[in-house]
């Protein structure tokens, strides 16, 4: 416990917490490809692998994705406190999945064994860097834009709650008169409409 | 069933093992890097120590989780971000109340983090596998036009915006780039958000040596991927139809 404690608390050991973090989120990734579920990401991210899993097209998860990446990996170093959610969340499980289905390496996202030394490998990496900027450059490196394009890709996500409903009212009237109750429900509760959206169609739907 | 558990039990714990530790060392943050979100250090110095709010704070965002796993298969990025780090905080202060000695410690974060994980995200995954067809193809039904409409008009929409209301030279760069990668990949996304990082770039700081890079790269990119794709191809055929 104590030389566990020790190695933690070592600046040099942070790659090692990527690399477990990178080869969960990359699985959980894999696994909502190949089960539907598992993805650690929010409805618009999920929304985007959606695209791609039944349009194959990949091009906007790895774009998004990949912005919220580097600017993440820009800003850890300088910071001290690397987000997880971009860089790891999005970036990993989000963007390099779809990378890999772009590129038509269904061998490293259909099975589970082989995502986990990817994904492990992918942080592996991103640790690596961000220890390599904060010891080369002390006074960090910087990109402009990142605020900007992480404002707008933050954003996105409030839209998929007002399209889910239109969505539901054009599959049937049930499930559109239950995505309705869904949101007010949700909305009335301080959350985000698109999960009543989506649940209030299914238990609806349910019945018809 | 089996499998699905035994997957969702690996990955939870490794997610949790991460997490956890990466939370624990942004108290000792920057002297040593961490991970984890300023708003997650916010949230666990929110509660103050107390077992029962780390409990009840982690617990609301469970609900919308299992919600949002249910409905579209994404367990929500607060998995990583509050239950986990507020949950294994909370275990821990049950025993002692010193945060210096339990929330603070990378080590026991990281070994209660790893269970913490493990059940969150396999509970949070069995209950996804648990839904009946009918209502999983009313889900996908419903969520499959809605995602093409953001990916394909919502998404490249206020992405170009962004890009138009950050000034001129960044507007610029986010319409050509946009329109390029519209053009050659199907999708304005990933060009506009170059767009944007290098047209701010400029705009602060003009042409410096990372910029010049940059494009030199996104050219490479855009030449490689429209060859890949047929797009040179089909746009000499397209042009050579010129004729007055």
């Amino acid at each position: 416990m104590k030389k566990l404690h020790d190695l933690l608390m070592k600046e040099n050991s942070f790659p090692l917490l990527t690399a477990l973090l990178g080869a969960a989120v990359f699985a959980g990734g894999c696994m909502f490809l190949n089960d539907g579920f598992g993805l650690f990401n929010d409805a618009s991210q999920t929304a985007m692998l959606l695209v791609g899993k039944t349009e194959g097209e990949w091009t906007t998860p790895v774009g998004y994705a990949a912005g919220f990446l580097i600017a993440r990996v820009l800003e850890g170093p300088l910071v001290g406190i690397l987000d997880i959610g971009g860089s790891m969340q999005t970036g990993v499980g989000t963007g390099m999945v779809a990378l890999c289905q772009s590129l038509g390496l269904t061998w490293i996202t259909g099975n589970f064994f082989v995502s986990l030394i990817a994904g492990a490998l992918i942080g592996l990496v991103i640790g690596v860097v961000i220890i390599a900027v904060r010891k080369a450059m002390p006074e960090g490196m910087s990109a402009s834009g990142t605020d900007i394009m992480m404002g707008v890709g933050n954003a996105a996500g409030r839209y998929l709650g007002p399209l889910t409903i239109l969505s539901a009212i054009s599959y049937s009237i049930p499930c559109g008169v239950g995505a309705i109750i869904g949101s007010v429900i949700m909305h009335k509760l301080d959350k985000p409409i698109i999960g009543g959206a989506i649940l209030g169609a299914m238990i609806i739907g349910a019945f018809f | 069933m089996l499998t699905i558990l035994l997957k969702s039990l690996v990955i939870g714990a490794l997610a949790g093992a991460g997490v956890s530790a990466g939370a624990a060392r942004m108290f000792h943050a920057p002297e040593i890097q961490a991970m984890g979100a300023f708003r997650t250090l916010g949230e666990l110095n929110a509660c103050k120590g107390d077992p029962v709010a780390h409990f009840s704070f982690g617990l609301g965002f469970y609900f919308s989780s299992a919600a949002s796993v249910v409905g579209c298969g994404g367990v929500t990025q607060d998995v990583a971000h509050r239950i986990i780090p507020n949950w294994a905080a909370g275990l821990l202060l049950l025993k002692n109340k010193k945060v210096e000695e339990t929330l603070y410690d990378p080590a026991k974060m990281m070994l209660v983090g790893t269970v913490v994980g493990a059940v969150v995200y396999s509970s949070l995954t069995l209950l996804a596998s648990a839904v009946p067809e009918k209502l999983s193809t009313i889900a996908a039904g419903v969520l499959t036009p809605a995602a093409n409409n953001m990916v394909n008009l919502v998404m490249p929409i206020l992405f170009w915006l962004g890009a138009l209301d950050a000034g001129k030279i960044t507007g610029i760069w986010g319409t050509v780039l946009g329109g390029l990668t519209q053009l050659i990949m199907g999708n304005a996304v990933p060009g506009l958000v170059l767009g944007i990082i290098c047209g701010k770039s400029i705009e602060d700081n003009g042409f410096t040596k990372m910029v010049k890079i940059m494009i030199a790269v996104i050219v490479v990119l855009l030449l490689v991927i429209g060859q890949a794709r047929g797009f040179w191809a089909k746009a000499l055929a397209a042009l050579a139809g010129f004729g007055l």
